[in-house]
């Protein structure tokens, strides 16, 4: 069984729950950028956890069966078609060899996820299947597709049926303004006491250049750091510091002017101040924010971080129950 | 030293600064707390990052309370506060062709990036550092050893402190604004640090020479590398070899063969042996990978 | 004679001509073959052409250059032949 890349889209990549383990050489989790999309995607067609699915990014592809094959669309709402006949999304559906899938527009949202019964089996690199495009490591020969390419898919589970589907009222939805939580730290005492305000005050915009490794943001005013005498080993700007390890969601602002929150693809340290992280709750909900979508940031404390957490959790478990 | 500051990223990180300012002693602190972090094997840790003066780590907050793994790191940091500092560790030759055309002609592209337009980066970091002449800085670079402080930006991209006097080490601001391209295995130096860029793409380090050592590649094609794609690991020595036109084609050529391969050799470093005794104490490490 | 109307098949910035030093593509009132480029969309450090996906003659121009566009906004009416 096979798939063939007609157009490759904007950036589609193959992508699975990610390369934890190696960060300290630099080379970064990577994995779908949606993981409740991709769980979600997975389940509906009978896979594994964790089996390898494509993550399309503001453009969907076309791809052509060779076989005939059970597959479910989730995450950003840009509806697939089969031989041009709509299909829903967050349900499984059945195609036969020939059919070519295609999206109509990313209405909202930023990311689809395709998952084939019996997942992309491209070979495991350091036990995962995703793609770190940088690197040139993982996935499709270490790249995002391009047309031709043709996609190697597993044996599908004997459960693997067309019409699973989860409650419709538990599938996300992405609004093109919406609220980030923070928790401040790692170097927030280094911005200004003006500054540490303006940050949670300001709307943000997404930049067009917002990737998998970073989702920038413009738009806000201008934050200060502190001046002080520059520490040995550091950049001479304010906003540099002794090179660092960077968290996954953490925040930084190269000379004040934007901020990057660095998401599974991250550059893994730098000398850029980090003035706080984003809650793991909210990494997926920024994996499906368009360029110019709106962002507020909302100050959290380890409680609120983990209350958020312990939310998803239970959202994804009433999802899973709900599947049918 | 003072104390550990600690402070989370998020409900999955713990970020540790060990000193605002780069130091070996603040690296060695660091590093050893890494290594008995990792070797306690404790559940819901997924990643132990050494960096110059701080580390991260990675956890699970539904496997491990994120105030349990703050106070394990703070007990850890109090167990190894007092410990010898010393490193079971490898130094390693790496040949560089300083002065290259390749990055030469990058650093040319970018001139209006640069501090200074009407002279090349080797010219510069010379003067500023206060050398008469390119070859006088070479001289000072590749003689000392330098010290892999952290690995990462990108995969297998080493970060070098120089092993001299805080007053006689090398430093150079960044361009001005970052360039969009550097050729893949560019040795390259920004602040007190130098670095080698494992893969092409953007950066903002002044441009010295270039390397024919792969140090990252995940086909692992060098026996060197069999091991595994990254070469570098924190805590590796670095010497530097200046070497000719000549012998950098000769290893290209080597390296496509699939032959070439790199002078390795197993040392203990001792910190307090060091600081007594840097330009001796160098000297020595460096003459355990000629075999003496 | 029939209006249609060009979407863009991306979110991202709109820019009417390829280098700011170069005139527009296309201005109000060229005319256009389908196929022609009209425009660029700027997106993840990418430029993807925006085509005439209809022949006519441009009425008008409904996104200044450099504007923010979302997918399947309309970015120009061509009063097809």
């Amino acid at each position: 069984m096979a798939i063939e890349v007609i157009k490759p889209g904007l950036a589609t990549s193959v992508q699975d729950a990610g390369r934890p383990g190696y960060y300290h050489l630099g080379i970064p989790l990577s994995g779908a950028l949606d993981q409740y999309a991709l769980h979600a995607a997975n389940l509906l067609v009978g896979n594994e956890e964790g089996a390898a699915v494509l993550e399309a990014t503001l453009l969907g592809p076309e791809l052509l069966f060779r076989a005939p094959a059970i597959v479910a669309v989730t995450g950003a709402e840009a509806t697939p078609k089969v031989n041009g006949e709509t299909r829903p999304r967050n349900e499984s559906f059945a195609v036969r060899a020939g059919d070519r899938l295609t999206f109509d527009y990313m209405k909202a949202g930023a990311r689809s996820y395709v998952a084939v019964a019996g997942g992309i089996d491209v070979p495991p690199i350091l036990g995962s299947r995703s793609t770190y495009a940088l690197g040139a490591l993982g996935g499709f020969v270490g790249r995002k597709l391009a047309a031709g390419d043709v996609l190697p898919v597993g044996s599908a589970a004997a459960s693997a049926r067309p019409g699973r589907a989860f409650a419709a009222d538990l599938v996300p939805t992405y609004p093109k303004s919406l609220e980030l939580r923070v928790l401040p730290g790692l170097y927030f005492h280094r911005l200004t006491e003006e500054s540490a305000k303006t940050f949670f005050e300001d709307t943000w915009t997404v930049a067009p250049e917002a990737d998998r490794i970073g989702y920038r943001y413009r738009k806000g005013r201008t934050l200060k750091f502190r001046e002080r005498k520059q520490p040995f080993g550091a950049g001479s700007d304010p906003s540099n510091i002794v090179d660092a390890g960077y968290p996954y969601g953490s925040i930084q602002v190269p000379g004040g002017l934007e901020p990057i929150i660095l998401h599974r693809d991250a550059v893994s340290g730098g000398g850029y101040a980090m003035i706080g992280t984003v809650v793991s709750a909210d990494m997926d909900r920024i994996a499906q924010m368009q360029p110019n979508n709106l962002a507020r940031f909302v100050a959290v404390d380890m409680d609120g971080a983990l209350k958020a957490r312990a939310d998803y959790r239970s959202r994804f478990a009433r999802m899973v129950a709900s599947l049918r | 030293m003072r104390a550990i500051r600690y402070s989370f990223g998020g409900d999955e990180h713990v970020f540790a600064e060990i000193d605002e300012e780069m130091s070996l002693e603040a690296f060695f602190k660091g590093m050893a707390i890494c290594r008995e972090l990792g070797e306690r094997r404790i559940a819901g840790v997924s990643e132990i990052c050494p960096a110059n003066a701080s580390y991260l780590v990675r956890f699970d907050p539904d496997v491990i309370h994120p105030n349990t793994m703050l106070s394990t790191l703070k007990e850890i940091e109090a167990e190894v506060g007092g410990a010898e500092l010393e490193l079971p560790t490898r130094i390693v030759e790496i040949p560089v062709l300083y002065n290259d055309p390749w990055t030469r002609e990058t650093l040319m592209r970018f001139r209006d990036r640069h501090q200074d337009p009407n002279s090349i980066d080797l010219e510069y970091a010379a003067r500023i550092n206060g050398y008469a002449s390119i070859d006088e800085f070479i001289a000072v670079h590749s003689g000392a050893p330098w010290f892999v402080s952290m690995v990462g930006f990108v995969a297998g991209l080493p970060f070098l402190f120089q092993m001299v006097e805080r007053q006689k080490q090398i430093e150079v601001p960044k361009y001005l604004r970052p360039r969009t391209d550097t050729p893949k295995l560019t040795v390259g130096h920004g602040g007190c640090f130098a670095a080698i860029y494992s893969v092409r793409g953007a950066g903002g380090y002044q441009l010295f020479g270039i390397t024919p050592a792969p140090i990252y590649d995940p086909a692992q094609k060098l026996p060197y590398l069999k091991n595994f794609m990254v070469f570098f690991r924190p805590g590796d020595i670095v010497k530097w070899k200046p070497i000719s036109r000549e012998e950098y084609d000769r290893d290209v050529e080597a390296v496509e063969a699939g032959t070439f391969d790199l002078t390795i050799r197993p040392v203990k470093f001792s910190l307090k042996a060091f600081h007594s005794d840097p330009g001796g104490y160098s000297r020595r490490l460096v003459e355990v990978l000629h075999g003496h | 004679m029939a209006q249609h109307r060009v979407l863009s098949p991306l979110p991202g910035i709109f820019y009417r001509r390829s280098a700011p030093e170069k005139p527009p593509y296309k201005e109000d009132g060229d005319r256009v073959a389908q196929g022609d480029v009209i425009g660029l969309i700027e997106v993840m450090k990418q430029f993807t052409e925006v085509h005439a996906d209809a022949s006519g003659r441009i009425v008008h121009f409904l996104v200044d250059n450099e504007g923010a566009v979302e997918p399947e906004q309309p970015l120009a009416i061509i009063e097809t032949d």
